[in-house]
């Protein structure tokens, strides 16, 4: 049952009672920080001087993009929301603000974000950034999300963009580092969302969005969490060799990724519920680790040769 | 006779008003950080601050 009465007839115009708070939540903070964070690795890392305030711009425009790209993915998936217990508490279920006001929202942040980066960056970091909006809200939400059961693989491309587009915005081109970052996230995306996806199942399918567990049943997502987990590892591990990131970033990424392989076999052999349920939660708070110490090894990295740089 | 009049229209409840005060020190706030930044880039880029790729 929906949360929202949508055949309510309204008499007399709605006010608003939506406080900052409703704002807030429609910019999806906890995705807004992820992203915050592997922006700033991918400007860390980019070669040559930044300066400060032009870093922080691009940050806080990149941030307020994403922030954008929720909202507008709220106003989009009212319906959806009011369905699954995981959303059913957010501002547009739970009637705080309406479809229109979430659509108005996101859009100005949008396009201030966009112009903002465009006129105060580079042209090129902000064209990559209205990219990436287009690409979360209307190839991931308005096409794939409901149509097929590789929404998530495709549509991770839209998250794995913002430490491209942070690269772009201090180099004002593209190099291939920038590239592994968004392929190590690509790939990280499909584990990450099916290990979700099957401890909510039971959601995906009231809402009738075709999540992998929901279409092709739980262990044969078992099985693509095991295979991209597979791959994931080895593109993660890859820059080592290539020569792109050095030998501290190369081991942590390997004892990271046997933590993530082991995280996928478990998920893989725990077909009962109780213990497929523990795995596949387990799965997905590691996939969260993984990403984060990652990507702060790279960082890490980066302010320690930065100092060593500074002292020599 | 009371000078006080009946107030025309929609009047907002105090919960309304609240939230809607909330709302625009948010927006002013919002506005304030853009003039900031666009203030700090011009000092920080100088004359140059048009002079962009693309």
């Amino acid at each position: 049952m929906s949360v929202v009465d949508h055949n309510a007839i309204e008499l007399g115009p709605r006010i608003s009672e939506a406080d900052v708070g409703d704002y807030i939540a429609l910019l999806k903070p906890r995705v807004m920080s992820l992203v915050i964070f592997t922006a700033l690795v991918g400007l860390v890392i980019a070669p040559g001087h930044f300066h400060p305030v032009l870093a922080f711009t691009s940050l806080l425009c990149i941030a307020v993009g994403a922030g954008a790209s929720g909202a507008l993915n709220m106003a989009l998936e009212g319906d959806i929301d009011a369905l699954m217990t995981r959303t059913a508490n957010r501002p547009i279920p739970r009637g705080r603000v309406t479809r229109p006001e979430a659509m108005a929202f996101g859009m100005t942040l949008a396009f201030f974000s966009v112009m903002t980066l465009g006129i105060l960056v580079n042209w090129y970091a902000g064209a990559l950034l209205a990219f990436t909006i287009f690409f979360y809200v209307v190839i991931y939400t308005m096409w794939l999300k409901r149509w097929t059961a590789q929404n998530i693989v495709i549509g991770g491309a839209a998250g794995s963009l913002p430490p491209v587009v942070a690269w772009v915005a201090a180099t004002g081109s593209l190099s291939v580092e920038p590239l592994l970052l968004f392929l190590i996230i690509f790939f990280w995306t499909p584990p990450h969302f099916w290990a979700l996806a099957l401890f909510r199942s039971d959601d995906y399918a009231r809402a009738g969005v075709p999540m992998l567990p929901v279409v092709a049943g739980p262990d044969a997502t078992r099985l693509q969490i095991l295979l991209y987990t597979i791959v994931l590892v080895a593109v993660a591990a890859a820059p080592w060799p290539l020569g792109y990131f050095d030998a501290i970033y190369g081991v942590t990424s390997l004892v990271l990724g046997a933590g993530m392989l082991a995280c996928a076999v478990e998920v893989y052999r725990r077909r009962e519920r109780a213990g497929s349920l523990r795995a596949t939660r387990k799965m997905f708070a590691f996939s969260i680790l993984y990403l984060f110490a990652l990507f702060a090894t790279l960082l890490l990295e980066e302010v320690a040769h930065a100092v060593a740089a500074r002292i020599g | 006779m009371s000078d006080q009049r009946e107030p025309e229209g929609i009047v907002l409840t105090e919960a309304q008003k609240r939230s809607r005060r909330q709302r625009s020190i948010a927006i002013a706030l919002a506005l304030g950080v853009l003039v900031l930044l666009f203030f700090a880039v011009t000092i920080v880029k100088g004359p140059a601050v048009l002079n962009r790729p693309l």
